[in-house]
C-alpha cells in the first residue's frame, strides 16, 4: 500500500477551533440589522381539506404585523424530483401542518401572536392516512392532478390512483426461483415515520434587494439546488439568486433538498429591501418538514436446503405522505436494491410510493434502506434459524461479491463484504453469548448485513476551485456541507495529499453559490467520493500550474519535478528547493528581473459519466442508475430483562468497507454516532399520529432521542478498505450505513433472546415484556 | 423597558429588556453573544446552557431579569484567553460534529469538573444526560472527558 | 425573541411582600421559583399570567435545614440543592432517588420540589416520597397561614388545594425512624423522561410498610390496602405475590402515548416486588441504585 502522509491518518479536523469556541456562525446565528423581518406560518390543522375562507382581518391589527401572505400571493409549484408541492396551500390542504399563510411582523412575538388570529374555514374530506388504505379502489384521490406533474423520467406515477411513483425490478424466472426452493418464507414487517431531529432546527433568511437580487441564507445540505429550485420556482435567472449555507447543526437528510427554505425565499420577493426571517419552533420541525417514510413490506424468499437463495419477491408500500417530491426517490433508491447485499438470480421488486395525508416524507439518513433491511435482515435469519443454518454461514453464502449482478443487471463494485463479516463474527465471539447471573436477564445475538448505494441523478456533479495565498497556504472552494461528517477537513485532506500543505494550513469555507462552484447537494453519503474526485483533480490541476511553471523557468522535466514539504523538489537535483510560499502568487523572477507565473488558481470537477436510469420501466434492466455500493455487517450482544423487557447494548460490532477511510477516527465517528441514532429507531423512537392525522409527539418529551444514558456499554468500530476504483485515494462513503443494521440486530437479537420475533418497529420494552407476558401464557 | 445590568462573561454589560424577555434571545440578540443556541425552547435539548453562578441552567427557561445581580458564563468566556483543557480534549477526540450541541455540553462539563476533578464515567453521563447531540453517540464525548481526568493529567 | 404573551415581574425580598401582591393580584400572579414549567406554559400559552413574582430573594424561602426528625424544604430550593444534601440522601433516601429522576441536571439547578407539587401533574415523581413521609405543605396568604397534609394535597390532575391567594412557604418532613425507601420509576429509555409509573417504597425495621405511587391515576397516591397486606410481616416471595394482586385495585391507570394501561399494570407489579426487596437491602446497609432496578437502559 502507498504510504500517505495525510490520507488514512487522524488529522484533526479544520473546523474544530470554530466548533469548540463558540465561533461557528450557523443561521440563527447571523445579524441583519433593523430591517428584519419575521415570519411565522398559520398551519392547517386539518389532514385533507377544501379552504373555504382566510380571514386575516384580526391579524392584521396586531401591533407590529406588516403584512400577510397567503397561497394566492404565491401560485408557484416547486418540487426536486416531481413538482406536487405549493409555496402555501392553493385551494386545498393535504397534511396536518401544512402551511396556508405567513404573516409578517417586526418581531417574533406579534407575528405569533397574529398568526393565532388568522381564521381559516375548511371544508373536511376524507383523510387518508395509511398506505394500504390509499391504494383501495374507493379511497379518496388526494392528487387528482397527478397525470399534469412534471418528474424526472425514472419516475412512473399511476395517475386516477394514490400511487406516485412506483419502481419495478424484475430479474430471472421468479416462479422458476420458488420452484426450485426447499423452503419458502413469506411474511410482512411495519416500520413507522420517523423524524431527523438535528438540534439546529430549520432556519432560512430571505432578502429580495432593490436591484432585484434575492439573497437567502439557509440551513441547507444543498445551496446550489435550492438556489436552483428558487430560481425556477419563482422565476428568477440563476444569477439573481444566492444561497448562503453557513454551519449546519445536523443535517441527517433533513436539511436535503427544498422544505421550508421555500417560504422566506418567496416571502422576500414581495417584501423588497427587507430581509424576512422564518425560524422552525421545534414542534415545526416535527411537524413540517421532511420525515422517514414509514413502509409496510411484504417478503417472500425461497431457499434451498443448502442454503442458496433461489427467488426473492419483495413487496414494499411507502407511506409517502402529501408531497412526494423529495421522497419518491427513497422509493425509487429502495425498488432497484431491496435484494440487500445478496446474490440472487430470480427477483421482482416492486416499491411503490403511495400518498397519504401525512406531512412529506423525505431524506432521511439510510434514504430508505434502514426501512428495507428492518424486513429483509430479519427474514434471512429466520430463514436461516428455520432451515438449521448458522444465519452467519446462510449470508456467507450468498453474500454478493464484485462482479455479480445487482437486480438490475448491473455489475457489483469490488466490495469487503466477506471481510466485513468476518471481522464482525470475531469481534462479537458469535455464539459464544455472555450469560447473566441474574435470572430475570436473557442475552440474545443478532446479526445483520447492509449496503447502500448513493441515490442520485446521473448527471449529479460536484466542482472545486483552489487558491493559494502568498503564504502558501490554500483556499478550497467547494460547496458540500460539513453537517458535522468532517468533509471539510477530509477535502482539504486530499488537497494537502497531493499538494504537499497540511490540512492546517487549508481553509474551506462553508459555501456562497455565487462565489462557490457547482455541487449537487450533501446527501447520499456521496460528498465524499464526487466532491473528493473534483477536490483530487483541483489539486492535480494546481500541481500541474506549480510544475509547468518550474519546468519554463528552471528546465527541469515536469516528471523529475514532486511536492514535498510545502516546496517543490527534484528527483535529479537535489539541491533544488523552491518553497511554495516563494512563487505561488507573486511568481517566480528571473533574471532580467521579469516575473512568470503568477496566482495559482485551479479548477476540478467531476461527474459519474457511466451512470445511467435508462432501465426498462418494466423491470428495470439496462441502466447504471447506482454508481457503487458500500456495505458491511454489524452484531450485537442484547440484555434483554424478561419481567419488564427493557434491554441493554452489552456490546455492539460494526465492519464498513470504506474503500479507504481517509480519516479513520471521522469514520470511527460516524459508527458510533450512527449506529445509535439506530438503535433507537428501533428501542423506543416513532412519530405517533392520531386518527385525524395529528402528530401526538412534537417534542423531545415524547418523541425520545438517544441521551448519554442511553449508549451501548461497548461499540467496536471496524474499517474494511477494499479500495473503490473511482474513488479519491479508493474511498467511498459510510455516512448514512452505520444506521442500517441496527434494527434488524435488535429484531434478530430479541428473537434469540426470547423465541419471539417482533415485525413491526419500533421494539419497544413494552412490546417485548407484553409478547413474554403473552408467550408465557399460551 | 427597564435597564439591566449584567454580567456576562465577567463584563458588566447594559441592557435593556422587556419582562418578558428570554435570557437566552438577549444575550443572543441584544448581547451578541451567539454560542448558546436553541434547539427546543423548552429545556428539553440543553442546547442553550450557559452557567449561572457556576451552575449549567437552561437559558430558554430563564428570563433575562432574573438573570440581574448574577454571573452568566458561555462558552466565548471560556474561550477568552485560549482554549480550555477540555475544549482541547474535545478537540483531540472528535467529541463533536456538526457542533451545535457543543458549547452546550462543553458548558455542563465545566461545571461537572469544577464539582468533580476526577469524576467516573457514571458521573460523566449523568452531567450531559440532559445535552442532546444527534451527531456523535457521545461516546467521543465521554472518552474526551476520561482521557482528560485520567489519574497523570 | 420575548414570549409572546406580556407580564411585569416583581422580585419582592420578604414573604409579606410577595403575599401581598398575591392578594392583590390572585390568579393572575404566579410565582416564579425556577422557571422551568411556568416560562414553558407561558410560552406555549397555557397560562396568561399578568404578574410574575420571583421568589428567589426571599430569605425565608431559601432555608433548607434538618432539624431533629424534621427536614424543611422552603420554596425555592432547587432538585439540585437537595440532591446535594448527605442528610437527604441518608435519611431520605426516596425522597433522594426520586429527585434525581426529574428532568436532566440542568433543569434540576433550577427546578424546585415545592414548583414540582404545585404543577401537580399525575407523573409527579417526589410525591411518592413526600406521601411516604406524610409530608406537611405549608401554605400562606396575607391573611392567614394554614398547613395540609400532602394526602389532602392533590385534588385532581394539575389541581391542588392551594387557594388562588396562597402561596407555599415551604413542605416539612418528617423522618420515618428505622426505615428505607427506594423509588422506582418507569420510563422509556435511560435519558429524562416523564414517569409511566412510579412507586415509592418504605419498610421500617418493625415490619411497617409505606408504599405510593405516581403516574397510575388522576392523582398520586398511597397504597392503603397493600400497606394493610403487608404490615407486620416479613417480606416472601408469596406475600409479594398477594400484594401484587391488588395491585388493580389500588391504581388506575391510562393508556396513552407514553405507554399502555396493560403494561403500566403488569411492570408494577414487577416494581413493587423489586422495590420491596430493594428497600429492605437498603435497610440492612445495602447500596442499591434505583435506576438500574429495572433492567436495561430502554
Amino acid at each position: 500500500m502507498k504510504d500517505y502522509k495525510y490520507i488514512g491518518t487522524d488529522v484533526t479536523r479544520i473546523d474544530a477551533l470554530e466548533k469548540i469556541s463558540g465561533a461557528a456562525i450557523y443561521g440563527d446565528d447571523i445579524d441583519f440589522g433593523a430591517n428584519l423581518l419575521h415570519a411565522e406560518l398559520v398551519q392547517s390543522t386539518m389532514a385533507h381539506a377544501i379552504i373555504k375562507s382566510i380571514d386575516i382581518s384580526e391579524a392584521l391589527k396586531v401591533k407590529g404585523v406588516y403584512k400577510i401572505f397567503t397561497g394566492k400571493d404565491f401560485p408557484y409549484k416547486f418540487g426536486l424530483y416531481m413538482k406536487d408541492r405549493y409555496i402555501f396551500a392553493q385551494d386545498k390542504v393535504r397534511f396536518v401542518g401544512e402551511q396556508i399563510a405567513a404573516v409578517i411582523a417586526f418581531s417574533p412575538g406579534a407575528a405569533k401572536r397574529a398568526a393565532e388570529l388568522v381564521k381559516v374555514e375548511y371544508e373536511a374530506l376524507p383523510a387518508v392516512l395509511d398506505q394500504m388504505e390509499a391504494l383501495k379502489d374507493d379511497t379518496a384521490l388526494l392528487h387528482p392532478e397527478l397525470a399534469d406533474y412534471p418528474h424526472v423520467p425514472w419516475f412512473f406515477p399511476k395517475p386516477g390512483t394514490n400511487i406516485a411513483h412506483w419502481r419495478k425490478t424484475r430479474k430471472g424466472d421468479l416462479d422458476k426461483g420458488f420452484s426450485e426452493a426447499d423452503f419458502i418464507l413469506e411474511d410482512t414487517y411495519q416500520v413507522p415515520r420517523y423524524a431527523h431531529c438535528a438540534i439546529e432546527t430549520h432556519v432560512a433568511v430571505g432578502k429580495f434587494d432593490h436591484s432585484g437580487r434575492l439573497t437567502v441564507w439557509s440551513s441547507s445540505q444543498s445551496p446550489h439546488t435550492q438556489r436552483h429550485l428558487f430560481a425556477e420556482a419563482l422565476g428568477l435567472s440563476h444569477k439573481d439568486v444566492r444561497v448562503i449555507a453557513p454551519h449546519v447543526g445536523g443535517g441527517f437528510g433533513g436539511k436535503a433538498g427544498v422544505t421550508m427554505e421555500i417560504i422566506p425565499a418567496a416571502l422576500a420577493t414581495k417584501l423588497k429591501g427587507y430581509a424576512v426571517k422564518l425560524r422552525y419552533s421545534r414542534e415545526q420541525e416535527f411537524i413540517n418538514t421532511y420525515q422517514r417514510l414509514g413502509v409496510v413490506a411484504k417478503i417472500k424468499m425461497g431457499v434451498k436446503k443448502d442454503g442458496t437463495i433461489t427467488a426473492l419477491d419483495h413487496k414494499i408500500y411507502w407511506d409517502a405522505g402529501a408531497y412526494v417530491e423529495y421522497g419518491a426517490n427513497v422509493v425509487n433508491a429502495v425498488g432497484l436494491s431491496a435484494i440487500g447485499p445478496y446474490r440472487i438470480h430470480n427477483v421482482s421488486i416492486d416499491s411503490v410510493c403511495v400518498y397519504t395525508n401525512l406531512p412529506p416524507g423525505g431524506a432521511y439518513r439510510g434514504f430508505g434502506y434502514s426501512e428495507m433491511l428492518f424486513g429483509l435482515e430479519s427474514h434471512i435469519t429466520r430463514i436461516a434459524n428455520e432451515l438449521g443454518l448458522d444465519q452467519i454461514e446462510f449470508r456467507r453464502k450468498n453474500a454478493i461479491k464484485a462482479g455479480d449482478l445487482t437486480a438490475y443487471g448491473a455489475k457489483m463494485n469490488p466490495n469487503g463484504l466477506i471481510e466485513c463479516i468476518d471481522k464482525v463474527q470475531q469481534a462479537i465471539e458469535w455464539g459464544k453469548k455472555p450469560s447473566s447471573n441474574d435470572p430475570t436477564k436473557v442475552i440474545g445475538q443478532g446479526f445483520s448485513l447492509f449496503w447502500k448505494a448513493p441515490a442520485m441523478p446521473p448527471n449529479a456533479s460536484s466542482s472545486a476551485f483552489l487558491k493559494f495565498n502568498e503564504d502558501a497556504t490554500i483556499n478550497l472552494i467547494i460547496s458540500g456541507m460539513d453537517i458535522g461528517q468532517g468533509y471539510q477537513t477530509v477535502m482539504a485532506q486530499i488537497a494537502a495529499e497531493i499538494l504537499s500543505v497540511p490540512p492546517g494550513k487549508i481553509r474551506v469555507e462553508t459555501p456562497d453559490t455565487d462565489r462557490n462552484p457547482y455541487e449537487w447537494q450533501t446527501v447520499a453519503s456521496h460528498i465524499t467520493w464526487s466532491s473528493g474526485n473534483a477536490v483530487k483533480k483541483a489539486a492535480l490541476d494546481a500541481r500541474e500550474q506549480i510544475l509547468s511553471l518550474i519546468n519554463r523557468v528552471y528546465h527541469y522535466p515536469i516528471d523529475e519535478l514532486y511536492l514535498e514539504d510545502e516546496a517543490v523538489k527534484c528527483q535529479t537535483d537535489p539541491a533544488f528547493l523552491l518553497p511554495l510560499k516563494n512563487f505561488v502568487v507573486d511568481g517566480i523572477m528571473t533574471r532580467d528581473g521579469t516575473f512568470k507565473g503568477g496566482p495559482i488558481n485551479a479548477r476540478g470537477m467531476f461527474m459519474p459519466e457511466f451512470s445511467s436510469t435508462n432501465g426498462d420501466p418494466e423491470t428495470s434492466q439496462g441502466g447504471h442508475p447506482n454508481v457503487h455500493y458500500t456495505v458491511g455487517a454489524a452484531a450485537l450482544n442484547l440484555e434483554i430483562d424478561r419481567e419488564t423487557g427493557k434491554m441493554r447494548v452489552l456490546k455492539a460490532a460494526l465492519a464498513i468497507d470504506a474503500g479507504k477511510a481517509l480519516n479513520p477516527d471521522l469514520v470511527r465517528g460516524q459508527i458510533t454516532g450512527g449506529l445509535l441514532q439506530g438503535l433507537a429507531t428501533v428501542l423506543y423512537e416513532d412519530m405517533r399520529y392520531n386518527d385525524k392525522g395529528k402528530l401526538l409527539n412534537p417534542n423531545f418529551t415524547d418523541y425520545k432521542i438517544p441521551t448519554s444514558m442511553d449508549v451501548p456499554d461497548e461499540i467496536i468500530p471496524i474499517i474494511v478498505e477494499v479500495p473503490q476504483p473511482d474513488g479519491p485515494f479508493g474511498a467511498r462513503g459510510i455516512g448514512e450505513h452505520t444506521m442500517l443494521p441496527a434494527a434488524p440486530m435488535i429484531a434478530n437479537a430479541v428473537e434469540d433472546a426470547l423465541g419471539i420475533r417482533i415485525k413491526e418497529m419500533p421494539i419497544t420494552a413494552e412490546k417485548v415484556a407484553l409478547a413474554v407476558l403473552n408467550k408465557d401464557k399460551q | 423597558m427597564k435597564e439591566l445590568i449584567l454580567k456576562v462573561n465577567n463584563e458588566l454589560r447594559s441592557v435593556y429588556v422587556e419582562s418578558n424577555e428570554i435570557l437566552l434571545d438577549v444575550l443572543r440578540e441584544k448581547l451578541g453573544i451567539k454560542s448558546p443556541k436553541c434547539g427546543c425552547e423548552r429545556g428539553d435539548c440543553g442546547a442553550c446552557t450557559v452557567l449561572l453562578d457556576g451552575k449549567a441552567v437552561r437559558s430558554c427557561l430563564v428570563l433575562a431579569v432574573e438573570a440581574e445581580g448574577h454571573s452568566i458564563t458561555t462558552v466565548e468566556g471560556i474561550s477568552a484567553e485560549k482554549l480550555s483543557a477540555l475544549q482541547e480534549s474535545f478537540i483531540q477526540f472528535n467529541s463533536f460534529q456538526c457542533g451545535y450541541c457543543a458549547p452546550g455540553i462543553i458548558l455542563a462539563v465545566t461545571e461537572l469538573l469544577e464539582k468533580h476533578p476526577k469524576p467516573s464515567l457514571e458521573e460523566i453521563k449523568e452531567s450531559i444526560a440532559g445535552n442532546l447531540c444527534r451527531c456523535t453517540g457521545y461516546t467521543p464525548i465521554f472518552d474526551a472527558i476520561m482521557d482528560l481526568t485520567k489519574g497523570d493529567k | 425573541m420575548s414570549l409572546a404573551h406580556e407580564f411585569t415581574y416583581e422580585r419582592p425580598k420578604t414573604v409579606d411582600e410577595v403575599l401581598l401582591l398575591k392578594r392583590q393580584f390572585g390568579s393572575k400572579a404566579f410565582i416564579l421559583a425556577g422557571g422551568t414549567d411556568l416560562i414553558v406554559n407561558i410560552k406555549e400559552g397555557m397560562l396568561t399570567p399578568d404578574l410574575l413574582i420571583d421568589i428567589k430573594e426571599v430569605a425565608e424561602l431559601k432555608k433548607l435545614s434538618l432539624n431533629g426528625e424534621m427536614l424543611f424544604i422552603g420554596a425555592s430550593i432547587s432538585f439540585d440543592e437537595l440532591i446535594d444534601r448527605s442528610e437527604v440522601q441518608s435519611y431520605f433516601p426516596m425522597l433522594h432517588d426520586a429527585c434525581k429522576t426529574v428532568a436532566s441536571h440542568g433543569v434540576r439547578t433550577r427546578a424546585t420540589v415545592i414548583g414540582n407539587i404545585c404543577s401537580a401533574v399525575p407523573s409527579l415523581d417526589s410525591a411518592p416520597a413526600l406521601l411516604c413521609h406524610d409530608a406537611i405543605v405549608h401554605c400562606a396568604s396575607f391573611d392567614a397561614k394554614r398547613d395540609i397534609p400532602i394526602r389532602e394535597w392533590f385534588l385532581a390532575p394539575r389541581k391542588t388545594a392551594l387557594q388562588d391567594i396562597e402561596i407555599v412557604t415551604g413542605i416539612s418532613i418528617p423522618k420515618v425512624p428505622e426505615s428505607a425507601g427506594i423509588y422506582v420509576k418507569l420510563g422509556r429509555y435511560g435519558g429524562e423522561d416523564l414517569a409511566q409509573a412510579g412507586w415509592g417504597i418504605m419498610l421500617s425495621r418493625d415490619l411497617q410498610y409505606r408504599i405510593a405511587h405516581c403516574a397510575l391515576g388522576p392523582v398520586p397516591k398511597r397504597a392503603a390496602k397493600i400497606e394493610a397486606l403487608l404490615d407486620g410481616n416479613e417480606l416472601s416471595d408469596s406475600l409479594i405475590a398477594e400484594a401484587i394482586k391488588l395491585i388493580p385495585e389500588e391504581i388506575s391507570p391510562i393508556t396513552d402515548i407514553r405507554s399502555s394501561k396493560e403494561y403500566r399494570t403488569h411492570v408494577s407489579g414487577v416494581m413493587l416486588k423489586r422495590g420491596l426487596y430493594a428497600a429492605r437491602d437498603r435497610l440492612h446497609g445495602k447500596k442499591v441504585d434505583a435506576a438500574k432496578l429495572l433492567g436495561g437502559i430502554a
